[in-house]
């Protein structure tokens, strides 16, 4: 009989719905602030995340902590599951949504940073829930597994490594320090510094305090809620338009790499190949965009509307934040599939976008010109090479394995959405923006609405891909898998 | 504390995974990734790849941080010059592997403290210590003298016909008071034992005792003592031509090695040596190398399994007390024992065990592993006010998968039971289980 360690992985779980209870305070304390009707959904939220969290580590406190692989794909899937059902408790407590399935639906798109937003009235939302909404992206960016790491010496072991190569994103995972709890608390120091700084140049623009702070989280954390239903369309600021921007931007590059170039050599960043095909992939798109709109509408657009327009959209696809500035809904069929390329593509592994990643794209594509280099010669030696240096059979094969199935999981879930009504389109759109956690509302007629009308049904199939986009596919269905169970 | 390990070979990879889990900062620095690669996905270190004599790849490394720099590449010379220039970056200590006799000689020394590497490890030598111990006393699987020989560890397998075979410890502890039963092994698990377990028949129980008393603990376990003076070695590897270098003259040695050109070298190398061209798992050749009348059998070619087996052989053709076997593969360690080989040998343990002693506290002087990687022996001095001296040792909450085996006062062994009082300035043997270690620092600080 296999042996899996539950009682380590309740352990985990408690141990993060603790930290997860304490973050409901920071709502809790703002709603007291504004005092408005969610104090006590907040208050009751927050105790009930906590007596479980506590018992579930008093209960385990004593077991031992073995845990191997398994035991840590096990761990990162139910907590994400854990951490986002307990993060549903304030919308219902406070009746924003009507029924458990749209508060799973809101917490899930948070916690995965995707960003849609069952929520009908944004606007008239009490700022607690806004701010756990913003929040919840902010902790699931970065990874709360990964903060946990940060901030608790009891998991920096080698069950805290299975943890943490559970949870990031990318295809290796890079370490800034000999210990796990070092490089997660460098890279959560860089994330809150840049989401400080962030903040700190929103607030100086046309935007108040509260706005800037739930913005900051979302936009670093390349989430894409916002606390405004026009979205950041709602300030019709250029100077927002553009810090956001290039922040979202930013949020695409691996943070080990932006660690590395700061404080050790700035020209690791220019010798990184990821990010080069990153950078170009937003002008190129940029480019093709801006001259789309201009020649499609030119009778009412101005060009540097059209510029930042298209920077604007490209880059919040193609970090899959889900930002937008304006409806392109009515944009066309070529807009919609370039779109959806851009969220497919991602940006580059190790940061908080979502998507297949820039990394593995690069190595399918180099696969793909070397498997027809082979075609003609059949003899030759012709490695992978990615930053100068070759890329392993095994890494090429996972990188193909992690594309059969992410096509794989669109097509179903197209073909399950399709059943439920949606047209190709929306399907389409709804796929490919769950499993990448970009939250763009693509194919409807009104972006948003589309997300309140799915059927019940859909909702879980939209959940399902989110929480699989995040944690990268793997993670979530080795579970499903015959060689997770059998010995 | 921060180590960087250059070459992540055999002992290399084996020190890391060891002081990885004793949380220790730990940095492996090899040319290959493909050896990196798997240790970096599950371990909780960081690696590096690049060549340990490159300054380029110790800055990124940053061996100049290091409080222990070690070089364990298969090559000497790599090894020194990585150290040298470890230590001209700013790193504390560095520990470098070699193989050449000639440098360990105390001469030397001050040369290489010069260049700055500040201690040599030579695994084959040491290996070739190991080996010429467990001649000496044969009946047990694995001694050690420690706390300057005052007090003695040794390990034997419990028979049939042992007095203390199916008793408990307290039991035992009424009857006797001169050994303290300090771990038990059954199978493959490592029992830190308490007053209610037994000792049961297959059980390697290891003792503290004081070397007085060793030889009634070879009467309660049943055991002969015979002298070696004559042995058989399969293979002529490096550790065989270090032990024939240490051996007493008093003990005849013959060399059984398979390759005639390495046979030519070695009996130029030892002239003193008999060397036998053959293969040593052929029964024709040892019986006819009279076996027999052999008293250990010494296995230390380059294969673990070649050594299991020819050890299996030397035991039914009638070897006269003692097998020995050199196993490489850690996985092969506990089989093998449970063969009934009497002793093992491992290089990367004694190499870990030997480098694992440079770098735990000034206080705890003195660590070895025990048969596996699963238990240690450290000594510690209690320090005045420390929790351990607040009462006798019954008294006192001593955690589990620790215990303490003995203590030097004065210069005189005692053995420790629950009566006993530590007192500041002790010097105790402890026997605990590996990740327990940081709790001995807080019950001696």
């Amino acid at each position: 009989m296999l042996s899996i360690n539950f009682k380590a992985i309740a352990k985990i779980i408690g141990v993060l719905l603790c930290i997860e209870a304490i973050f409901m305070l920071f709502p809790l304390f703002t709603s007291i602030y504004y005092r408005e009707t969610d104090i006590f959904p907040f208050l009751f939220s927050c105790l009930i995340t906590a007596a479980i969290g506590v018992s579930l580590f008093l209960s385990t406190y004593k077991s031992n902590d073995r845990s191997g692989k398994r035991e840590g794909f096990m761990a990162v899937t139910l907590s994400w599951i854990s951490i986002s059902l307990m993060g549903a408790l304030p919308f219902i407590f406070n009746g924003d949504v009507d029924n458990f399935t749209d508060a799973f639906f809101e917490s899930m798109s948070g916690f995965s940073t995707t960003g849609m937003s069952i929520l009908k009235d944004i606007d008239g939302s009490c700022h607690g829930i806004l701010l756990w909404r913003s929040l919840s992206q902010w902790l699931g960016g970065m990874g709360i597994i990964l903060f946990s790491l940060a901030i608790l010496p009891t998991l920096n072991s080698g069950s805290g490594l299975n943890l943490f190569s559970a949870e990031m994103t990318g295809v290796t995972h890079e370490k800034l320090g000999p210990r796990i709890s070092e490089t997660a608390k460098k890279l959560w120091g860089l994330y809150l510094f840049f989401t400080i700084l962030l903040f700190i140049l929103l607030v100086v623009g046309p935007m108040d305090t509260f706005d800037a702070i739930c913005t900051a989280m979302t936009t670093y954390s390349a989430g894409g809620f916002s606390t405004k239903q026009a979205s950041i369309a709602y300030w019709n600021s250029a100077y927002i338009d553009y810090i956001i921007t290039f922040f979202m931007l930013l949020s695409g590059i691996n943070f080990a790499l932006i660690y590395r170039s700061v404080f050790r050599n700035p020209k690791y960043l220019f010798q990184n190949e990821e990010l080069k095909y990153y950078i170009y992939s937003a002008i190129i798109g940029t480019i093709i965009i801006a001259l789309y709109l201009t020649f499609s509408y030119s009778e009412t657009v101005n060009y540097e509307w059209s510029f930042r327009t298209a920077l604007f959209t490209v880059v919040s696809g193609l970090t899959t934040t889900g930002y937008s500035i304006v409806d392109f809904c009515d944009w066309g069929a070529f807009f919609f599939f370039f779109i959806c390329l851009c969220m497919l593509c991602g940006a580059c592994a190790g940061s908080t976008s979502g998507g297949a990643k820039m990394i593995r794209t690069i190595i399918l594509m180099k696969n793909t010109s070397a498997e027809f280099f082979r075609q003609i010669h059949p003899n030759a030696i012709r490695p992978i090479r990615v930053n100068n240096s070759t890329v392993s059979h095994e890494i090429v094969s996972k990188a193909l394995a992690f594309f059969v199935f992410y096509v794989l999981i669109i097509l179903i879930s197209c073909i399950a959405l399709s059943i439920l009504g949606l047209n190709i389109e929306e399907s389409i759109g709804l796929a490919i923006s769950s499993i990448s956690n970009c939250g763009f509302g693509v194919g409807g007629e009104n972006p948003d609405a589309i997300f309140t009308t799915l059927p019940q049904i859909g909702k879980w199939i939209v959940l399902f891909n989110m929480l699989v986009g995040r944690l990268e596919i793997f993670t979530v269905i080795i579970l499903f898998s015959p060689y997770f169970w059998k010995k | 504390m921060k180590i960087v390990i250059a070459g992540a070979g055999e002992v290399g990879t084996h020190l890391a995974k060891m002081l990885s889990k004793e949380k220790q900062d730990i940095i492996l620095l090899d040319t290959k990734v493909e050896k990196l690669q798997w240790i970096d996905a599950n371990y909780n270190l960081m690696t590096v790849v690049g060549d340990p004599s490159s300054f380029s790849a110790l800055k990124r490394a940053e061996a100049g941080k290091a409080d222990l720099f070690i070089a364990v590449t298969p090559t000497d010379d790599k090894n020194i010059t990585a150290c040298m220039l470890a230590s001209k970056l700013g790193a504390q200590k560095t520990v470098a592997r070699i193989d050449n006799y000639e440098y360990m000689l105390p001469e030397n020394r001050a040369f290489f403290k010069d260049m700055g590497v500040d201690e040599l490890i030579y695994p084959e030598m040491l290996a070739a210590e190991e080996i010429l111990n467990a001649l000496k006393i044969t009946w047990a699987r694995k001694w050690f003298s420690l706390c300057n020989g005052k007090l003695i560890l040794v390990s034997t397998k419990i028979r049939e016909n042992s007095s203390i075979a199916n008793s408990k410890l307290w039991d035992l502890t009424k009857e006797h008071n001169f050994y303290h039963v300090s771990a038990i092994k059954r199978k493959d698990d490592i029992i830190i034992p308490r007053g209610s377990d037994e000792i049961l028949i297959n059980d390697i129980v290891y003792f503290t005792t004081t070397p007085e008393h060793l030889n009634d603990i070879r009467d309660i376990t049943g055991k002969r003592d015979i002298t070696v003076d004559s042995i058989i070695i399969l293979g002529g590897s490096r550790i065989a031509i270090q032990l024939a270098r240490i051996l007493p003259d008093s003990i005849s040695m013959k060399i059984i090695e398979q390759d005639y050109e390495k046979s030519l070298k070695l009996a130029e190398r030892l002239p003193d040596a008999y060397i036998v061209h053959g293969d040593a798992r052929e029964t024709d050749l040892l019986i006819e190398e009279g076996i027999k009348n052999i008293d250990a059998f010494i296995a230390l070619s380059d294969n673990s399994e070649t050594n299991i087996l020819s050890c299996l052989t030397a035991k039914k053709l009638g070897v006269k007390t003692k097998t020995i076997a050199e196993v490489e593969n850690l996985q092969f360690i506990s089989t093998a024992e449970s063969l009934d080989i009497g002793s093992i040998i491992n290089k990367k343990i004694i190499a870990a065990s030997k480098i694992y002693q440079l770098l735990i506290d000034t206080d705890i002087s003195d660590a070895r592993c025990l048969a596996t990687t699963d238990a240690e022996v450290v000594e510690v001095i209690a320090k005045e006010d420390a929790k351990i001296t607040k009462g006798k040792i019954k008294e006192l909450d001593i955690p589990k998968g620790l215990t303490l085996g003995g203590l030097v006062r004065d210069g005189v062994g005692q053995i420790i039971n629950g009566d006993t009082q530590i007192k500041a300035n002790d010097r105790v043997l402890i026997v605990c289980v590996n990740d327990i270690l940081h709790k001995v620092e807080k019950l001696f600080g």
